[in-house]
């Protein structure tokens, strides 16, 4: 009895502070947001405390005031970004989970230098690493400049300002968020069940499909979680490389609360961002328990 | 250097905060480079008051910072209308600048805010207008909207600003409606005009000029202040103010109400009034002044420039953004449908 009681002193003193901490930075914030997102706008940015439901009403079909119109294109930009976010997490899956491979049967010292690559693109401010990518993909940079030396074509292709440019993006920024997690799985890969599943004469895809893939299910579902979601909300990659033309949901956000002064607003499309993750969270973890 | 000078430096070193603690202090809140180091050290130099200067990228998220409590600031440099806005919320302190000898010099007819018709607050800091930056080889002589537009519709790029109001401004200008529209029908049938002419719209972007003089990029919306890449290259590129018509900003220089160091905040205010000041202010950033004498000070070719210092006829056909108060949103929701048009 007093041991369980000093347990639970224990475990009180060990989590507590992390457990004050979230509650202040994280549920505290959130719970703003969502009170936010069902009051007026003030005048000058910030809130008015007249409640009002017109913020969800403008994207999901009954609002239809002066200021207050329901208009499809919110729903529309949220599923573009839910389609770019997509797109970015299928293709840092396809760079990172070959590179992990080959990374993780490396020797020991060159696989340290390769990881320490990986994330070596921290070390520089994200603007500049995506200002850099505008000089590669402009009419007159490097990427066309060579593509025209090659003769590989005669005018310049349009690759800035595009929605490939901004998966290219987001897929550059967020390639060492998907490459850790699938490492850390992929490391721990056996060897000799690969080697029992070709002794049991089975072709390299049937291995690949029925021992390979499954084992490293993990680090693939949980790199591509880690990378949808900020992709989901991201906004400086489709402002720089897609011109603001590529709108996606961050965007629509930050215009909402500087330039619009709208911040209920910009809070209503936040919540839409977050239940989107959270359905997301909840589909994981249910999956994650059938398999066990 | 002797070994003892180590012990000298840390001893400088000791004693500098406090004779920085007796010294008088000003806090500049400014947009990025937006006034001449020169001026500060000018200031520095004859008052003896340390001046620190902070930069911010936009009138809302200086408004924004205030109004969370940012505190420790004593001078801001707001647009006109967020000079109302600012007035209107209690944050500025009275300076009665308007009454200050030096106030003659300044130009009568850029004392613009609504709220403040007598200069009792702020002082006119400096003017320019928002036109088309254009690349010589690829846009040819242009003059106005409609040739900048017609570019896109050849197949050649254009970009525009990525401001609500700058660009459905244009789109207001093009169908003859001012750009203080509150009908909702003038703002969606301006934002119908973007849409319409959009054709070679690549990107909504601050970050054009480079791009204008690289050639990637035939023409673009931008500020007065392109004149300072236009001197540089000369034979690549030029700057124009719209036939069809224009808008124009000001900012003032204000005083806040939470300033701690009001006195000194007042002394530069009534030291920029001073036609060399102004004109040292202007030789850098190539930028209209509303003090007069001032103007007959500045370099030659800056006054020269009818981009910069228009004729009066043309200061008159180039319209000012106010504050819309709750109306911003019905700009709000047409900008959204320009973005997403394509």
């Amino acid at each position: 009895m007093s041991l369980e009681r000093r347990k639970r002193g224990h475990l009180l003193g060990l989590l507590g502070a992390p457990t004050l901490f979230l509650l202040v930075f994280f549920f505290g914030p959130l719970l703003i947001m969502l009170v936010y997102a069902f009051l007026t706008p003030g005048l000058y940015g910030g809130v008015d405390w007249v409640f009002s439901h017109l913020n969800f009403g403008r994207i999901l079909g009954w609002a239809n005031t002066r200021y207050e119109t329901f208009d499809p294109v919110y729903i529309a930009i949220f599923l573009r970004s839910l389609r770019l976010a997509g797109l970015t997490v299928l293709s840092s899956l396809l760079i990172c989970y070959p590179a992990a491979f080959w990374i993780s049967r490396m020797r020991p010292g060159l696989r340290a230098f390769a990881i320490f690559l990986v994330t070596l693109p921290f070390f520089v401010s994200l603007i500049v690493r995506l200002f850099a990518w505008v000089l590669i993909l402009r009419p007159t940079g490097f990427l066309n400049q060579a593509l025209m030396g090659a003769g590989l074509t005669s005018t310049p292709v349009e690759f800035l300002y595009t929605d490939f440019a901004v998966i290219l993006g987001m897929t550059y920024v967020f390639i060492p968020f998907m490459f850790l997690p699938l490492y850390g799985a992929i490391e721990k890969l056996d060897m000799a069940q690969i080697e029992a599943s070709f002794d049991l004469g089975a072709t390299r895809w049937q291995t690949f499909r029925k021992v390979v893939l499954p084992a490293t299910m993990p680090g693939i579902v949980g790199g591509s979680v880690i990378t949808f979601i900020p992709a989901l909300g991201n906004f400086i990659v489709p402002s720089v490389l897609g011109g603001a033309k590529v709108l996606m949901i961050g965007n629509l956000i930050e215009q909402q609360f500087l330039s619009a002064r709208n911040w209920p607003f910009g809070s209503a499309l936040a919540m839409l961002v977050m239940a989107a993750v959270l359905v997301l969270l909840l589909a994981q973890t249910r999956l994650a328990r059938a398999k066990t | 250097m002797t070994h003892k000078s180590p012990l000298a430096l840390s001893a400088i070193l000791l004693l500098a905060p406090l004779a920085a603690s007796a010294q008088e202090r000003l806090s500049l809140y400014n947009w990025g480079d937006y006034i001449n180091p020169a001026v500060l050290d000018a200031f520095t130099e004859e008052t003896g008051i340390e001046v620190t200067l902070d930069s911010y990228g936009s009138n809302e998220e200086m408004l924004a910072k205030i109004q969370a409590g940012a505190t420790g600031y004593d001078i801001v440099f707001p647009s006109v209308h967020m000079h109302d806005i600012l007035f209107q919320l209690g944050l500025l302190a009275k300076t009665d600048i308007g009454k200050a000898p030096g106030f003659a010099n300044i130009d009568p007819q850029f004392v613009r805010a609504k709220t403040d018709p007598d200069a009792e607050y702020c002082l006119p800091y400096a003017w320019g207008n928002v036109g088309i930056v254009y690349n010589k080889a690829l846009a040819g002589e242009i003059t106005g909207w409609e040739d900048f537009f017609a570019l896109g519709e050849a197949g050649k790029k254009i970009t525009l600003l990525d401001d609500l109001r700058e660009t459905i401004g244009i789109g207001l200008i093009m169908t003859g409606a001012p750009v203080n529209a509150t009908d909702p029908a003038q703002v969606k049938a301006a934002a119908d005009y973007v849409i319409e002419h959009s054709a070679g719209v690549t990107a909504f972007t601050y970050d054009s000029v480079p791009q204008v003089i690289s050639g990637d990029v035939a023409a673009a919306h931008w500020y007065v202040g392109a004149n300072l890449y236009v001197s540089e290259n000369p034979d690549t590129i030029g700057y124009i103010i719209p036939k069809e018509g224009a808008t124009m900003y000001q900012e003032d220089i204000c005083v806040l109400e939470s300033a701690p160091n009001k006195q000194a905040a007042q002394a530069f205010l009534e030291f920029y009034l001073r036609p060399e000041i102004a004109a040292l202010n202007v030789a850098q950033q190539m930028n209209g002044t509303p003090n007069l004498p001032a103007q007959e000070l500045i370099p030659a070719e800056i006054a020269a420039n009818e981009t910069i210092y228009p004729s009066q006829e043309v200061i008159q056909s180039l319209q000012i953004f106010e504050d819309l108060g709750r109306d911003l949103q019905l700009y709000n929701a047409e900008w959204t449908r320009i973005k997403t048009s394509r």
